[in-house]
Parts: structure tokens; C-alpha cells; sequence
């Protein structure tokens, strides 16, 4: 998985709403359309944004890991399962109508992942903050989204903690399909635990240092949020409105 | 004096525990005192801070009897894992440091100013554009003490603050908890490096299963 990649593309400069509305809008384009031509230029529409934020090489491997099985998946419950007219694939009857759903649902999973996959690289938990403080949004909701962004890596590092020391006392991690299954249990296990106990603590620690307090906090270096910024965020906006309102009216693609 | 803070027979009992962590609690602290808190693994010395801080049972949970009462208007605590004190929401230490300040709601350069200076009084200034991430335990726990001092606090509380320290660098942050009594501070450290903090501190409590067994003057308290 992927968790924030320094860097100066635009996507990085840019003000941390920008990206996260442009996801947002990638999310509701690909469901406003129902087609699989206009489905998937949403989905050429999230590789140019990944290529913006210079992350596509890093969000692609990820991407797939999660999509390909969920194509795979469609495929066969919409293609053999569909209704006609079918093709034959071999000694399968595939049908079309099935494929063509298989390839909107495909398209859906595969660009909401490319966008949130390259918000999570390309938009900085601490900037992120700091333009919720200035906009006075409550720290407790500021916490809940950028503690989901930063989730991944930290789970990652603790992974590695864990599997370095269940190593060192003897767990090995090869051998047979069943011998790695049975390797899991004391992978999870202390996983589980620590991060639960890791909740607990962190939460008391953030309350200590007055992370519940009422009343505005201070944004020590919050982003500007420039006009193309805005502008941007505007033509997502309309975007998806006039997306919406195609299909509402019958017209949409 | 007003007390920071006083307990009268306050005894404290985690959720679910079947025995209390403190029983029959009485003793009082004075502004700008320097206490030491002693004893055995579990005699509750950690707790001692929790509920001196207001955080037990406020955010813990459990149940509190007797009277505990603290005249501090802003206390602040490190506990002895710096790892997990972290926010985990900032790239830099500057932006970890002044996070207890900016919960104030100061002006900018104010909470700026506090975390300047309180990354200067650890000896950590040169660390204030590293990553939290990246540093070391000794310097984290230096990092996580300048937290605490960057919210002003009229109460500080420190459980074990210099387990991750080397001996420099333990010298020196005892020095400082003198400097800041002098300043009015209130300070109540637990710990088990008594030597030093024999140094430091006007007075001791020793603890022995939740309960006060000792109280006077550091070299025969914790001997």
C-alpha cells in the first residue's frame, strides 16, 4: 500500500482541498455514468491526475494489486452469468451485456482507487491539517480524516516490527501454503493488540496535549489557497452537477 | 500557598481492576515544589500522576473516591513511552512541539515562540525541522518533554522522563525541572533514577501498593 510521497508537483503545491475534490469528483463521475466508453475516461481522467502529482508509477502497482482480482471477479459473475446475446469464448458462452456492466463496475473500482491512492501520495497529513484548522473545522474531525490517511505507513512499519521480532524468535514465514497460514496468528495477533493499545494511548496523549479543547486552535502555516486552486475545485464541481444532471434528464453518457 | 495539587483520602480503581491503584491517598503539593514519587513496579506511581493531573478518571475511566482537588490551570504530562505521544499528524518537530500550544488557541507567533523556546530549554532546537518520524528514542523523549513545556504548564507531571535519555542528556533535564521550580512550576516526577532526582527535588513520596508509605525529604525517603 501507499502512504505520502514528498515531492513539488502541482499536486503537491496545490492546496490539500484541490486534490481531495478532485478525487471526490473522480468518485461521483464514474458513478454518474453508466456507460463503459465514459466510465473509463474517468479512469484516463485518474491516471492524468496520478501523472499530475508525478505518483503514477507508485499508485499503479497498488492499484492493480486491488483491482485486477475485482475485474477478474466481475467478469466471470457478469459475463457467464449474463443475460444474451452471448459470444463464445471457447467451450463459455460469454454475454455482452454482462461484459459491458463488468467493464462499468471494472472502470468504477479502478478510478476511485487511482484517485484516493494518489491523494494519499501526493497530499501531506500536516498540510492537510493545518488547512482544516484555518478553516476551523474541529479537531476531532480533523483527526479522524488524517489519521485515515496516515494509517496505512504507520500499519506498514508496525508490520515490519513485528515480523523483524517474530523472526528473531524463530517464526518462519515460508514453506507450504498451510505453513503460512499458520504463520499469520502471530502476525495479526500482536498487530491487532498494538494498535488497539496504540488507539488508546495516542488518544490520551492528544488529549493531554489539548486536542479536545473547545474553541479555535491556532494554524501555524496554513496553505494558501490560490485562485486556480479555487478554480479548479469549481470546474470539478460543475463537472460533476452537469454529469448528474445529464443522467437525471436522460442525456448522460 | 494554594496546593497543586491535594488529595485527602482519594483512593483510584482502573476499570474492570478488582484492587485500587491508589488507597487512602493524603498529601498536598506546593507551587514550585519538586516531588519526587518512588516505589516498586506497580506500587502506582504513574497513577499517582494520572489522577494529580485530572486525567484519571476523567479520560481513563474508572472510579475515584475521596477528595482530590488542583488549583493548576494548565497541567501537562509525559508519560514514558515518547513513541506513543507522538501526534503522528506532522512532518517536523517545530509542528509537534507547538501542537499543545496551538490548542489554545494563542496568536501564531506566540505558540511559535513557546516552541522555540521550549526545544531550546531540552537542548533539541537543532532538531525542529526533522521529521518526529526519523529521530531517536533520546531524542524523541526530548522532543516529547518540549511538548509539554511549550503549553506553559503551571503542573507538570513526568513519568520515568529520562528512561530514554543518555546521562548528559538525563543531567540536563533535571537541571531544568530546578530551573522551572524556581519559576513557579510545580513539578511531580516519577522515577527510578533516584540519585538524580535526589538532587533536584525538595521533596518524596514513597509508594508501596497504591499507598503513601514515606513522605520527607528525598535522601531518606527513597534510600
Amino acid at each position: 500500500m501507499i502512504g505520502y510521497l514528498p515531492g513539488r508537483s502541482a499536486v503537491h503545491r496545490a492546496h490539500p482541498y484541490t486534490p481531495l475534490a478532485l478525487a471526490v469528483g473522480i468518485f461521483l463521475l464514474a458513478f454518474a455514468f453508466r456507460t463503459p466508453g465514459a466510465v473509463w475516461l474517468v479512469v484516463v481522467a485518474a491516471l492524468a491526475f496520478a501523472a499530475m502529482g508525478g505518483v503514477l508509477g507508485a499508485v499503479l502497482r497498488p492499484a492493480a494489486l486491488l483491482a485486477i482480482p475485482t475485474w477478474v471477479l466481475l467478469s466471470v459473475l457478469h459475463g457467464l452469468l449474463g443475460g444474451p446475446p452471448h459470444v463464445a469464448l471457447g467451450p463459455l458462452l460469454f454475454s455482452v451485456p454482462g461484459g459491458e456492466r463488468a467493464l462499468v463496475f471494472g472502470g468504477r473500482v479502478t478510478a476511485i482507487l487511482l484517485a484516493f491512492l494518489t491523494v494519499l501520495a501526493t497530499v501531506s497529513p500536516g498540510r492537510l491539517v493545518e488547512a482544516m484548522t484555518a478553516r476551523g473545522v474541529p479537531f476531532g474531525r480533523v483527526y479522524l480524516l488524517v489519521s485515515t490517511l496516515t494509517v496505512v505507513p504507520r500499519l506498514r512499519v508496525r508490520v515490519r516490527q513485528i515480523v523483524d521480532a517474530q523472526q528473531c524468535r524463530g517464526l518462519r514465514l515460508g514453506g507450504s501454503p498451510l505453513a503460512r497460514l499458520r504463520a499469520l496468528g502471530p502476525l495479526v495477533v500482536p498487530l491487532v493488540l498494538s494498535a488497539l493499545a496504540e488507539v488508546d494511548e495516542q488518544a490520551l496523549a492528544l488529549d493531554v496535549r489539548g486536542g479536545s479543547m473547545a474553541g479555535g486552535r491556532t494554524a501555524l502555516d496554513p496553505p494558501e489557497d490560490r485562485a486556480p486552486d479555487r478554480a479548479v475545485r469549481w470546474v470539478m464541481l460543475l463537472a460533476v452537477v452537469a454529469a448528474y444532471a445529464a443522467r437525471f434528464l436522460g442525456r448522460g453518457p | 500557598m494554594s496546593a497543586l495539587p491535594r488529595f485527602d483520602g482519594c483512593s483510584y480503581r482502573y476499570p474492570g481492576a478488582d484492587r485500587p491503584a491508589l488507597a487512602g491517598i493524603t498529601f498536598e503539593v506546593g507551587r514550585g515544589e519538586v516531588v519526587a514519587v518512588g516505589g516498586e513496579v506497580g506500587a502506582g506511581s504513574s497513577t499517582l500522576l494520572l489522577v494529580a493531573g485530572g486525567y484519571a478518571p476523567r479520560l481513563l475511566g474508572g472510579a475515584l473516591e475521596g477528595t482530590r482537588a488542583c488549583a493548576a490551570m494548565r497541567p501537562a504530562i509525559v508519560f514514558a513511552t515518547p513513541w506513543t505521544q507522538l501526534t503522528g499528524l506532522y512532518q517536523t518537530v517545530r509542528g509537534e512541539v507547538a501542537f499543545g500550544p496551538a490548542s489554545f488557541g494563542w496568536p501564531r507567533e506566540r505558540v511559535l515562540a513557546h516552541a522555540r523556546e521550549a526545544l531550546a530549554q531540552v537542548g533539541a532546537a537543532h532538531l525542529a525541522g526533522r521529521d518526529p518520524a526519523t529521530l531517536s528514542g533520546g531524542e524523541l523523549q526530548r522532543v516529547i518533554v518540549a511538548g509539554a513545556l511549550a503549553m506553559e504548564p503551571d503542573l507538570l507531571l513526568l513519568d520515568d522522563p529520562a528512561a530514554e535519555l543518555d546521562p548528559a542528556g538525563a543531567d540536563t533535564l533535571y537541571a531544568l525541572l530546578a530551573r522551572l521550580a524556581a519559576t513557579g512550576v510545580t513539578v511531580l516526577v516519577a522515577t527510578p533514577d533516584l540519585d538524580r532526582v535526589a538532587r533536584v527535588a525538595s521533596r518524596a513520596v514513597r509508594l508501596d501498593a497504591g499507598r503513601i508509605v514515606g513522605d520527607g525529604p528525598p535522601t531518606e525517603v527513597l534510600a
